[in-house]
């Protein structure tokens, strides 16, 4: 056995097949099982907590629990009234809630060992539902913009900008592909991280076929190096729940802002 | 002139790991330039005002988790061309 085939070892004979599901057949729709229970403990710890907390707020000592929560609520009004100001007053229940849902499911990772079906994985490592949460949110986007411009500003917005009206053709090109862009980013940035921390997990693990001779080397490294990763992931899963409420908030900045370049446009053709 | 089976196979193969390396070899590049940048200007930012360091050091945070998100999108494509396309 030459050294080479040693040190190649780790890398033949793995067999991973990421995007595995336990799928139900639904009439026409295939349904992620272990995703959908996985969604539906995040969403129950998470209401959980949230009116926990409605029943035992205090404005006295809080607890640490509601220590947690004023961070929190805090961090996300300050981001909001940062960039929207007082208009944006309704993003932040939205973006809260967002935010630690998020981080919830993205907690789940530490539970996951990285076999072909984990049974309770992190339900963001799955395309559908990072995907859910960012058309809902570009939808509320459009219709907070349709409320703050009315139909016809709405429109005008896609032909009238960056560029003067004579290249309404370049403008309406470049802002589709703008608002087009902007849910798959939002969807493939979360689903990807966490996607990524699972195939992480999953090559991890398969380290433990690494032997040189009788000694296991793969399986001692394995441990150390999950452990690491897994806390690394979790710093990775705040930062994405985090990320994604802040560009919602942002989202909705450019959706809810008034329209200065527009009125002056406007009067600049009434004049 | 027909194809033979195993080399069709073998192209596939080939393509979808060089596809792969490609895309994970890139994404790498373009994240640690960005990952670089950013914290080299917020060293630089809290040289200048050191009373800055809490929130540069949040925005900082939050552009890294930004260049990165971009590496792992091409780590989820270089997953779909090894372990679904290539097979």
């Amino acid at each position: 056995m030459s050294l080479s085939h040693l040190f190649a070892a780790p890398l033949t004979g793995i067999d991973i097949t990421p995007g595995l599901h336990l799928q139900w057949k639904v009439g026409g729709l295939t349904i992620n099982g272990e995703i959908v229970w996985a969604t539906v403990i995040a969403g129950i710890v998470v209401v959980t907590l949230g009116l926990m907390m409605a029943k035992r707020a205090t404005a006295g000592v809080p607890s640490k629990p509601q220590l947690l929560w004023e961070l929190a609520v805090g961090a996300v009004q300050k981001q909001v009234d940062d960039t929207i100001g007082p208009r944006g007053a309704k993003v932040v229940p939205l973006a809260l809630t967002l935010f630690v849902f998020i981080f919830t499911c993205n907690l789940f990772e530490v539970l996951s060992i990285g076999s072909p079906i984990d049974w309770l994985p992190a339900p963001t490592s799955d395309v559908n539902l990072p995907l859910a949460m960012a058309l809902y949110v570009i939808v509320l986007v459009h219709v907070a913009a349709i409320r703050n411009r009315g139909v016809g500003g709405y429109l005008r917005h896609y032909y009238a900008r960056p560029f003067p009206k004579k290249l309404f053709l370049v403008n309406l090109f470049m802002n589709g592909v703008e608002e087009l862009v902007k849910p798959v980013t939002l969807t493939l940035r979360l689903f990807g991280n966490l996607f990524a921390g699972g195939l992480m997990l999953s090559l991890l693990a398969s380290l433990v076929i690494w032997k040189l001779g009788a000694v296991p080397i793969g399986g001692i490294l394995s441990v150390p190096f999950t452990v690491v990763w897994k806390l690394f992931d979790m710093a990775i899963g705040a930062i994405q729940a985090f990320i994604f409420a802040l560009l919602t908030i942002l989202y909705f900045d450019t959706a809810m802002a008034p329209d200065e370049e527009h009125a002056k446009e406007g009067d600049y053709i009434d004049a | 002139m027909a194809a033979d089976a195993s080399m069709v196979n073998a192209v596939k193969i080939a393509g979808a790991m060089v596809g792969a390396g490609l895309a994970l070899g890139g994404g790498a590049v373009g994240a640690s330039i960005g990952d670089g940048l950013a914290g080299s200007q917020t060293i630089a930012g809290v040289a200048r005002n050191p009373e800055a360091q809490g929130r540069l050091t949040t925005i900082m945070f939050l552009t890294v988790g930004l260049c990165e998100a971009a590496y792992f999108i091409n780590l989820v494509f270089a997953a779909l061309f090894v372990f679904s396309l290539g097979k």
